[in-house]
């Protein structure tokens, strides 16, 4: 049992040292879509969505005093084609002579689009030469070989289940042998079909898989008998993540959505609002043909897929006041079903969200409706805070009563030292609950506080990334959705970590990927969709559409073609 | 996308913060974490063995992974204030007394075990059982049954009680704590036993002398009222009649110094320890000197306060010439070790008079049948408005079933009519046990 405690230290260290050199040291080169030329300058058009104008911050700059600062947005749809959206609306915009309003007009490759009083020419690289500039860009992978970090893990999680093995009551050792022999099978069938697919970006899985696995682990200490069910719910879990990250592909329909889901989340939240005032119960579980969820957890998902926007739509204030009814709706009713942790972190990212939205001068406005939420929030459920506000910081004083879960998991983590008790071999899982809100210190008591560490730097990994690979995302949809992601995953973490450590008052929210229970697994996978969006690097991911398809589908000039045989190569993946 | 991606960064924050906390908790872990590591320690992070009751009934067990107790709901709520938990939620368990020490820290490898410990405890699970339902799952008290020669005690119970393996939710309150040793009640007229002892060693006329009742004694501007008209008795039939007019005559003759000094040499007053358990100090006031509470004080009312152990010990005493087997929770084959609590005349003398009182009094053909050599007191405390609580003690003078015994039983009354079937129903157990 020793020497597995200290190799799978060491696994661990090295697994997260090379998904840290992948993706936050390797070449990052931008994908270039057109040439954009006024006068005697040429800039490459990097991004689907483009801001014009005079500002350092805009992504086309034509440094003249009769270019506004931020003129107007320059998008690449889909299918290849670009549009044009006035955004300061004074006028100043027109193309081949046609004046260009807020709603846009389409920009063929050559045509003259006066931008101010520049004249700019956009024109296409056409398929021969954009494949050639994408072929130069380093690929994902190339530096540390992701095969060989899979390797690793699956070592990793061999010796987990030989901890198990050892310690666990024989009846339980075949449920927890198949868990981990359908959790290793699913990463190497995930890694191969993203192979056949051309695909060799694979850290965030493997970082997904590597936490899903410590989340196994849990479950297989503290419930073996739910140990079929968690494997069906990363199973599940995988295959959502597939489909919302094939769903995520196309932009358009991608946007077009946003309100139906949108109305879906609602539906989905009045409806828990409903039926748990009957149960009376735990009021924040939905229960559907015997089977429970968590609404609140799906909710993340789609309130990420409707607050994320394009950035032409950004430039239209309109939508701003959709999203903050939106905003107000979750927060309120998770408010009212008490989950006070989960209307934490909406709130969380809610800021996030605004602020990447907006700015200035319209951050200030939504961060003083957030403020309001947040008011709302307290008074709601004040006697709830209020017990929990004055235990923090005091737990010791209290162990037997307001302090019992906070110093328990303290106990624990420290009883485990550095290296852990080994799996099976913690006291903490007999505590309720403890394998969803102190899994932190369950993990620390069996594996150790280094791998304990490398959770959180886990997380802390994928949020510098996607706020690295957001700058190469095409859209703003996938950079904002890629950094609210990481930002709902750190809000989670940081109050389920903090709260049973006792460095925030206890909220009982879920540990991605590792607290035992499906909804928050299921969500947190496709968060994981969004992130994928963002990664532009070639053969990134499979969420992104290899430049070269996209340019010989633009080339073809047919929609409905390309983007079925763009569809067929992802369904091959999945 | 610039502006967006500018903004993005902001994301980071969140991660700033994170790693501050994470600093934070880490600093904390490296100063604190023995402290919170060993808190848990007692045996709960896997120290092994097994707590056994003296037939071998595994009552706790704990291996590399999991604790346990046993399986009958009814031993493990009967027996948990011998057990105690692994999450010393009593402090005076055995699980908390034996185990509590049997981890180290250190910071890389967390805590360690110590080497499985086995404890067979001195304790009949069935007879924790049988005093559990002689008191009643619905009422509160405590009973403790000891062999007074060999000083192993049989059992300890205390209502209300707790199954250790629920949450806390379902536990009543103040169930943790063990009314045998953690606990002081009003003695009431038990405490006569007392009184007798430094009445027989200082007053040297005492057995010649009358007691009158008439009903009440009037000491300064108090009055104590009795629970009959008794007139002139001897202390013999005082202690029998449990009068409280002759009684409260008595310690005013004894006089305090001479009550204090007995109350205290007997260990009323100290934190008496039962093979690593301990209990609380008793209360024996020392203003009384000249005062009228004097003569409330001699008969258990007052301030006076015992814990139901430090009862035992001392009708233990009495049973064996004065002579205490020391109270033991271990089951051991060492020799009991004996040390003089009661003077052996004196001894010899309650023994006398407290058999005297259940042949006079309590109609032992009725009451106690086939309890042979019965010795015991009655108390009825009175608690300052409500029922009073009940109690009885004493033991059997019987070398084939050495045992003495303490019930109280809080706010059930008469202690004839209460405590004293559920000790007649607890030493019945115990002389089937001997049986089989």
């Amino acid at each position: 049992m020793t020497w597995s405690k200290y190799a799978l230290i060491a696994l661990s260290l090295v697994i997260m040292l090379r998904c840290i050199r992948s993706m936050l040291s390797s070449g990052f080169e931008a994908e270039t879509w057109a040439t954009a030329r006024f006068g005697r300058d040429s800039v490459p058009v990097t991004h689907w969505e483009n801001l014009i104008g005079r500002a350092r911050s805009a992504d086309i700059r034509i440094d003249r005093e009769d270019v506004e600062r931020i003129q107007a947005v320059l998008r690449r749809r889909d299918d290849g084609r670009w549009t044009i959206y006035d955004v300061f609306s004074r006028g100043g915009v027109s193309v081949n002579g046609e004046p260009v309003t807020a709603d846009g007009a389409e920009v063929e490759s050559g045509a003259a689009v006066k931008v101010g009083g520049a004249t700019l020419r956009l024109q296409d690289l056409g398929a021969a030469r954009g494949s050639a500039l994408d072929a130069q860009r380093t690929s994902a992978g190339k530096s540390v070989s992701p095969a060989l970090t899979l390797f690793e893990l699956t070592l990793f999680q061999l010796l987990l289940l030989f901890q198990h093995l050892v310690t666990a009551a024989g009846v339980h050792s075949l449920s927890i042998t198949l868990g981990f022999a359908v959790l290793l099978l699913l990463e190497w069938f995930c890694y191969y079909a993203m192979r056949l697919i051309g695909r060799s970006g694979f850290e965030i899985e493997t970082i997904a898989f590597y936490l899903t696995g410590l989340g196994l682990s849990v479950t297989a200490s503290s419930a073996p008998q739910d140990m079929f069910k968690q494997t069906v719910l990363i199973l599940l879990s995988f295959v959502l993540f597939l489909l919302l990250g094939l769903w995520l592909r196309d932009l358009r329909r991608t946007a077009r959505t946003r309100l139906l889901v949108a109305a879906l989340a609602v539906a989905l939240l009045a409806l828990n609002l409903a039926t748990s005032d009957s149960l009376n119960g735990a009021k924040s579980w939905l229960s559907v043909a015997g089977f429970s969820f968590q609404p609140s957890e799906l909710v993340k998902v789609a309130y990420i897929y409707v607050g994320a926007a394009t950035l032409d739509r950004l430039y239209r204030r309109r939508n701003l006041l959709l999203f903050i009814v939106f905003s107000a709706l979750c927060v309120g009713a998770l408010a009212l079903i008490g989950d006070f942790g989960s209307a934490l972190v909406f709130f969380i990212c809610f800021l996030v969200i605004s602020f990447l939205r907006s700015g200035s001068i319209a951050t200030v406005f939504l961060a003083v409706s957030g403020a309001a939420m947040a008011g709302f929030l307290a008074v709601s459920i004040k006697p709830y805070i209020a017990r929990r506000f004055a235990t923090w910081g005091h737990v010791w004083e209290d162990v037997y009563g307001a302090g019992y879960q906070q110093t328990r998991a303290l106990g624990a983590a420290a009883g485990g030292g550095l290296f852990g008790k080994g799996a099976g071999g913690g006291w903490l899982t007999e505590i309720v609950a403890a394998d969803t809100d102190m899994v932190f210190a369950v993990i620390c008591e069996e594996q150790g506080l280094i791998i304990a560490l490398c959770m959180v730097l886990a997380v802390l990994t994928l949020s510098f990334f996607a706020v690295r690979t957001a700058r190469r995302a095409r859209s703003a949809y996938y950079a904002i959705a890629a950094c609210a992601a990481v930002s709902m995953l750190m809000a989670q973490m940081a109050l389920n970590v903090f709260g049973s450590l006792d460095l925030l008052p206890f909220t009982g929210v879920t540990f991605p990927f590792v607290s035992r229970g499906g909804t928050s697994l299921l969500a947190c996978w496709m968060m994981m969709a969004f992130i994928k969006g963002a990664d532009t690097r070639r053969g990134g991911s499979f969420v992104v559409r290899p430049v070269a398809e996209l340019f010989s589908a633009a080339g073809a000039e047919r929609k409905a073609a390309p983007k079925g045989a763009g569809r067929k190569k992802g369904g091959r993946g999945a | 996308m610039k502006k967006i991606t500018r903004r993005a960064l902001t994301v980071l924050m969140l991660a700033a913060a994170i790693i501050f906390g994470m600093s934070v908790f880490v600093l904390r872990y490296v100063d604190e974490g023995r402290d919170w590591a060993l808190y848990f320690s007692r045996a709960n992070a896997g120290a092994g063995g097994e707590l056994r009751d003296r037939n071998g009934v595994v009552l706790a067990a704990v291996d590399a992974t999991r604790s346990a107790f046993s399986d009958d709901a009814e031993t493990r709520v009967a027996c948990y204030h011998v057990t105690g938990d692994y999450w010393n939620r009593t402090g005076t368990g055995a699980l908390s007394a034996y185990w509590g020490d049997m981890q180290e820290y250190e910071l890389l490898s967390g805590t360690t075990k110590k080497e499985p410990k086995q404890f067979t405890l001195t304790v009949d699970a069935s007879l924790c059982r049988a005093a559990w339902n002689a008191i009643g799952y619905n009422r509160r008290g405590a009973a403790m049954l000891m062999n007074y020669k060999t000083g192993e005690v049989l059992a300890m119970v205390s209502l209300p009680s707790v199954d250790p393996i629920n949450g806390e939710a379902k536990v009543a309150d103040t169930a943790f704590i063990n009314r045998c040793l953690s606990a002081t009640f009003p003695p009431g007229s038990i405490f006569k036993l007392v009184t007798a002892a430094a009445a027989i060693e200082d007053v040297p006329d005492l057995f010649s002398r009358q007691f009158l009742c008439e009903g009440e004694y009037t000491i300064g501007t108090v009055d104590i009222h009795c629970t009959g008209v008794h007139g002139y008795q001897s202390v013999e039939q005082a202690l029998a009649n449990s009068c409280n007019s002759a009684f409260a005559q008595i310690a005013v003759t004894t006089g305090y110094n001479s009550l204090y000094r007995h109350v205290r040499d007997y260990g009323f007053l100290d934190t008496l320890e039962l093979d690593g358990l301990y209990s609380v100090p008793g209360n024996y006031r020392t203003e009384y000197a000249g005062n009228p509470e004097l003569a409330w004080s001699g008969i258990g009312q007052s301030t006076d306060l015992i814990t139901p152990f430090a009862m035992l010990r001392y009708v233990a005493a009495i049973a064996n010439d004065g002579m205490l087997a020391t109270p033991r929770l271990i089951l051991s084959d060492e020799a009991p070790a004996e040390t003089r609590l009661v003077a052996e005349s004196t001894a010899r003398k309650l023994k006398e008079m407290m058999s005297y009182t259940v042949a006079a009094h309590y109609d032992p053909q009725t009451n106690f049948p086939g309890l042979y050599g019965l010795c015991a007191k009655t108390g009825t405390a009175e608690v300052g408005g409500g029922t009073p609580h009940a109690w009885f003690t004493g033991f059997l003078d019987d070398a084939a079933h050495p045992y003495a015994f303490v019930v109280m039983i809080e706010h059930a009354g008469a202690g004839l009519t209460s405590a004293a079937p559920a000790a007649a129903a607890i030493l019945r157990a115990a002389i089937a046990a001997d049986g089989n």
